[in-house]
């Protein structure tokens, strides 16, 4: 009896959360981790979704907090008064006398923020803030892909930006020593293509500087592709100054192409500085990596040789000639966004670029380094650029707290993807207590 | 007698798996008992829920390693134990010793031994180093170990270690020990110690659980023996009142062939040439030293010796994945010394690679794409560049279905499957290539008897074919019963090449030990290779093996 008599308190112990032992937590940790790694495209959409509602949440209580701390004359935002008193005890936060008053509106931040970047698509769809929006994402599109080609190789690319700098700058300065040569639409047609191949070469090499270097020199790819960002930052500062200088302009910059060697805007007023025949080809960029990923024997090497090095090499993957070529390639997609940015936007080269080499980084995280969900996840960030000056211009919200809204967005966005990267790192080390587990699993599903 | 451990229909579910099912298993004090089972059968899940690492699902722990005690009606008195973790497992006196160790290499074997529990003065700010050794000289004496308490670590034998790991637990009060696969590192002189050794321990009144799947081990060390299969317990034996027919029937579950009787191979022309090849490991010291063999058509060349001889090395410079210092390699009369992986394989040699997680498969692609690991540029599976996916799905299907690969689902990651079913679908893959030679590296490694008879019956079809089959494997039954001749390696040497019919497990023990035993039915200079140049002169052998002995002198 007394055998019943202890087993019996001890079963429901074991549900007892107090009692949750390390190896317990850490087991559940590492399923969820696991869990989140195997998740579908579906799955990781909704996570990706209900991630975003947070990061909303949590910004409209900062916006709110922020409009507590700032002076103003009239509210723009204002709770009705409210008093829950129980009993004796007043319940301080949650009860307020007369009617608090905050200077932003939250939610005009983020309709503005969300909506904003789309303009008044009803009434006029070709309008200045959805053109910079699809100009953001177009571009953004082209260094996402960059980065998750070479994420799928097993190489961190962070040197987007300077093979943005490079390809922008040579093509403005090739194209625009060719450009005399030819005209009218014969121009464009040879001109725009011309100006991204010169783009995808000059990007492509200096990506491929940091991959020779990994291959050959066991260089850090990591090390050497942040500083190579400094070196085509400064560099092209100095031919910019000093070679390429258009005289008749007081700003850093080359002199402008004639209008001829730019992409036309087709559907878009032309100083709205987007064309969906660039838009179209970043979409089609993506998908043919995506194929040349999945499909080809050389995305067999490449994708072999970024899960697992030492099976690639038994493979018969030569692994130093999969880094440069995968850098290359990435150099080369992160170039033609530099030629896009120079033959859709700009029209010449300005020094100054904005960091869509670093959001492309971003941007390939949230997509999970698959090159079509880049696509998706480059328009949120045009969306959340091109909202940013919205709200910045419409509201007295500072732009630095437009700017922690848009981080806490990414943040939480990203979030999902990071432990999904971190679940598999612990996957590859789980397999040990799984293997004996599943091992029978092979028997039971006879 | 009394029981020092009773495990009380321990169920263990996994998310979708029932690792063990409603187990029993009660080990006597003073005893020595082996879990015997396939891979996967649940051994190590089932010594993880006595060890504390995993909460069993079902069932409960009794421990007490003096025995339990029983009340008139037949229950035990006290309460079953309830473990957390390893701490509380070692605190009822469990001790568990790990398939790989645990040891720190740079510090000293009473060091280790008494890490996380070290005598301690000064009010507990330093370590009493003196009295650390003290007790761990106590403990070697008490138990007969030969340990040197000062020596380091990553200086001493794997023998030694293991040792070290025994005292370590034992040092932390354990009175049950469970040793995991513990012979699968050793030599056959080093197993003969350890059992020697559990023989001591169970003297003097500590209980011994090891896991096994070799059943020879299980009948030569343990009192009784309990089988596992499919994560039940399906029956506990007195070595005594059993055979070895009987215990591989109850693990496989059918009747199993044991011995194999291979009719004797008939050698064609030389394939596969390795001429004084010389190759360095990763810290850059000699690994492989000048290496010289020919395997013919028509003919199984195995390569015995305890793992870290140089085996490794050997056959990554033979399939192109290591850099060699100085000689050659000759592939059907073609010098492939420089060639890469991708030209070997494109030549006729395919490979089972000794680490199928890190090499042999892609964990996170499913059997589709890891069949067509390797030959991803070639003809039928690529085509101008583009992989056929409906090809490559049809290879797998056939691969799995011929090497009955479980589950037969193509679509399935390769890290989802057992270890036996991910080795048993390398093999498939590579045999499938129809090379000229195969280069296997223990292609029965953790993969369970059925499996393995299954392999053994495929490789003497592919030498009766006129392949060329180099075997590497540590498992002595396995080179011995499968090669045509048998080289022995040590210290990156090809000590001596013997007849597998002839030598005995002794001479092979003591070659793999660097020694040199007397009577060796040696094939070096005899008629068998007077047609190979490296091998013309039996002198420089003799020399070789000479240095090595030397060699193996200055260590002790």
């Amino acid at each position: 009896m007394s055998d019943d008599g202890t087993g019996g308190p001890d079963g429901p112990d074991g549900g007892d959360p107090g009692e949750g032992s390390d190896a317990g937590v850490r087991g559940s940790v590492v399923g969820w981790l696991s869990r989140l790694a195997r998740a579908s495209a579906a799955e990781r959409l909704f996570i990706s979704g209900s991630a975003l509602v947070l990061s909303v949440v949590i910004g409209f209580f900062i916006v709110l907090a922020a409009g507590r701390m700032t002076t103003c004359d009239t509210a723009a935002f204002a709770l009705p008064p409210r008093v829950i008193s129980l009993g004796p005890v007043s319940l301080g936060p949650f009860s307020w006398p007369a009617s608090m008053g905050f200077c932003y509106d939250p939610i005009n931040v983020y309709d503005r923020l969300f909506l904003g970047a789309f303009g008044n698509l009803a009434a006029d769809p070709l309008n200045g803030q959805f053109a910079t929006t699809l100009s953001e994402t177009t571009i953004l599109v082209f260094t996402g892909v960059a980065v998750a080609v070479a994420f799928k190789a097993g190489v961190f690319n962070i040197g987007g930006q300077g093979q943005l700098v490079v390809g922008a700058l040579s093509t403005a300065v090739v194209v625009f020593a060719v450009a005399p040569l030819l005209s009218g639409v014969v121009g464009t047609l040879v001109l725009v293509p011309f100006g991204l191949a010169v783009g995808a070469v000059a990007g492509g090499l200096y990506g491929a500087l940091p991959g020779a270097l990994k291959a050959y020199a066991d260089a850090n790819e990591v090390i050497t592709t942040i500083m190579l960002n400094f070196v085509a930052t400064a560099v092209a500062l100095y031919l910019t100054q000093d070679v390429f200088q258009d005289p008749d302009s007081f700003a850093t910059q080359t002199r402008a192409l004639p209008s001829y060697a730019r992409f036309p805007s087709l559907v878009f007023p032309d100083r709205a500085g987007v064309s969906l025949l660039a838009l179209a080809l970043a979409v089609a960029v993506a998908v043919a990596v995506a194929y040349t990923l999945t499909r080809t024997s050389f995305g067999y090497d490449v994708r072999t040789s970024g899960l697992q090095p030492e099976a690639a090499e038994y493979g018969g993957v030569d692994a130093a000639r999969t880094v440069v070529a995968s850098m290359a390639l990435s150099g080369a997609l992160a170039g033609v966004g530099g030629a896009v940015y120079v033959l859709m936007v700009l029209g010449n080269f300005q020094t100054g670029v904005p960091d869509y080499g670093f959001d492309g980084i971003t941007v390939s995280i949230l997509a999970g380094n698959n090159p079509v969900g880049a696509v998706g996840a480059a328009l949120l960030f045009g969306v959340l650029k091109s909202g940013s000056i919205v709200v910045d211009v419409g509201t007295n919200v500072p732009p630095q707290l437009v700017g922690v809204l848009r981080g806490l967005i990414v943040l939480f966005v990203a979030m999902p993807e990071f432990f999904r990267m971190v679940g598999r790192r612990v996957g590859d080390v789980a397999p040990e207590r799984d293997r004996g587990a599943v091992a029978t699993d092979g028997g039971e599903r006879e | 007698m009394s029981e020092a451990v009773r495990l009380d229909g321990i169920t263990k579910r996994f998310p979708g798996v029932v690792a063990n099912d409603d187990v029993t298993l009660s080990v006597e004090r003073g005893t020595v008992h082996a879990l015997l089972g396939e891979n996967g059968a649940g051994k190590t899940t089932l010594m993880n829920v006595l060890y504390g690492l995993f909460p069993p699902t079902e069932g409960d722990v009794y421990v007490d390693g003096e025995g339990l005690e029983r009340d008139d009606g037949g229950g035990y008195v006290g309460s079953p134990e309830r473990f957390d973790s390893p701490r509380d497992a070692i605190d009822a006196g469990v001790g568990m010793i790990h398939q790989h160790f645990m040891l720190v290499d740079p510090m000293t074997v009473a060091e280790n031994i008494t890490l996380g529990n070290e005598p301690r003065k000064w009010g507990g700010l330093a370590v009493d180093r003196a009295a650390a050794r003290e007790a761990v000289v106590d403990l070697s004496e008490r138990y007969g170990f030969d340990v040197d308490p000062d020596a380091t670590v990553a200086d001493v034998s794997v023998g030694v270690q293991q040792r070290v790991e025994i005292l370590k637990a034992l040092y932390r009060g354990a009175d049950v020990l469970i040793l995991d696969e513990p012979t699968a590192v050793l030599t056959p002189q080093e197993v003969a110690d350890l059992f020697e050794v559990l023989e001591e321990l169970t003297a003097q009144g500590k209980t011994v659980i090891f896991i096994t799947h070799k059943l020879g081990e299980a009948l030569d060390a343990a009192d009784e023996v309990t089988v596992l299969r499919d994560g039940r317990n399906v029956g506990s034996v007195r070595t005594a009142d059993t055979s070895r027919e009987e215990l591989a029937e109850l693990m496989v579950g059918r009747e199993v062939m044991l011995e194999s009787d291979y009719e004797p191979a008939t050698p064609g022309d030389p394939v596969l040439r390795a001429e004084g090849v010389t190759a360095s490991d990763e810290r850059g010291v000699v690994a492989v030293d000048d290496v010289s063999f020919t395997v013919r058509e028509g003919e199984v060349f195995g390569v015995a010796g305890v793992d870290g001889n140089g085996q490794s090395e050997l056959v990554e410079v033979l399939t192109g994945l290591r850099d060699h210092e100085s000689g050659r390699v000759e592939l059907r009369g073609r010098d492939v010394t420089d060639a890469s992986r991708r030209d070997r394989a494109r030549a006729g040699m395919a490979y089972v690679p000794e680490d199928r997680q890190e090499r042999g498969l892609v964990m996170e692609f499913d059997l589709t794409e890891n069949g067509i690991l390797g030959s991803q540029h070639d003809e039928p599976f690529a085509r101008s560049g583009r992989v056929d996916w409906d090809r490559a799905d049809d290879h797998a299907e056939r691969v799995v279905e011929e090497f009955d690969v479980r589950p037969p689902d193509t679509g399935a990651e390769a890290r989802s499957l057992s270890g036996g079913n991910q080795q048993k679908f390398i093999v498939g893959r590579e045999f499938a290539r129809d090379p000229a030679c195969i280069v296997a590296s223990h292609p029965t490694r953790g993969v369970d008897i059925g499996s393995t008879e299954f392999i053994h019956d495929r490789i003497i079809d592919l030498r009766d074919e006129g392949k060329a089959v180099l075997l590497v494997s540590s498992k002595l039954d396995e080179v011995r019963g499968l090669s045509d001749r048998l080289a022995v390696m040590y210290r990156g040497r090809l000590v001596d090449v013997v007849d597998p019919d002839a030598v005995t497990e002794e001479q092979l023990g003591l070659l793999m030990a660097g020694e040199e035993p007397d009577d060796v039915p040696s094939l070096r200079g005899g008629a068998d290779d007077a047609a190979d140049p490296p091998e013309e002169s039996g002198g420089t052998d003799a020399g070789r093996t000479d240095g090595v002995a030397g060699d193996g002198g200055d260590r002790e």
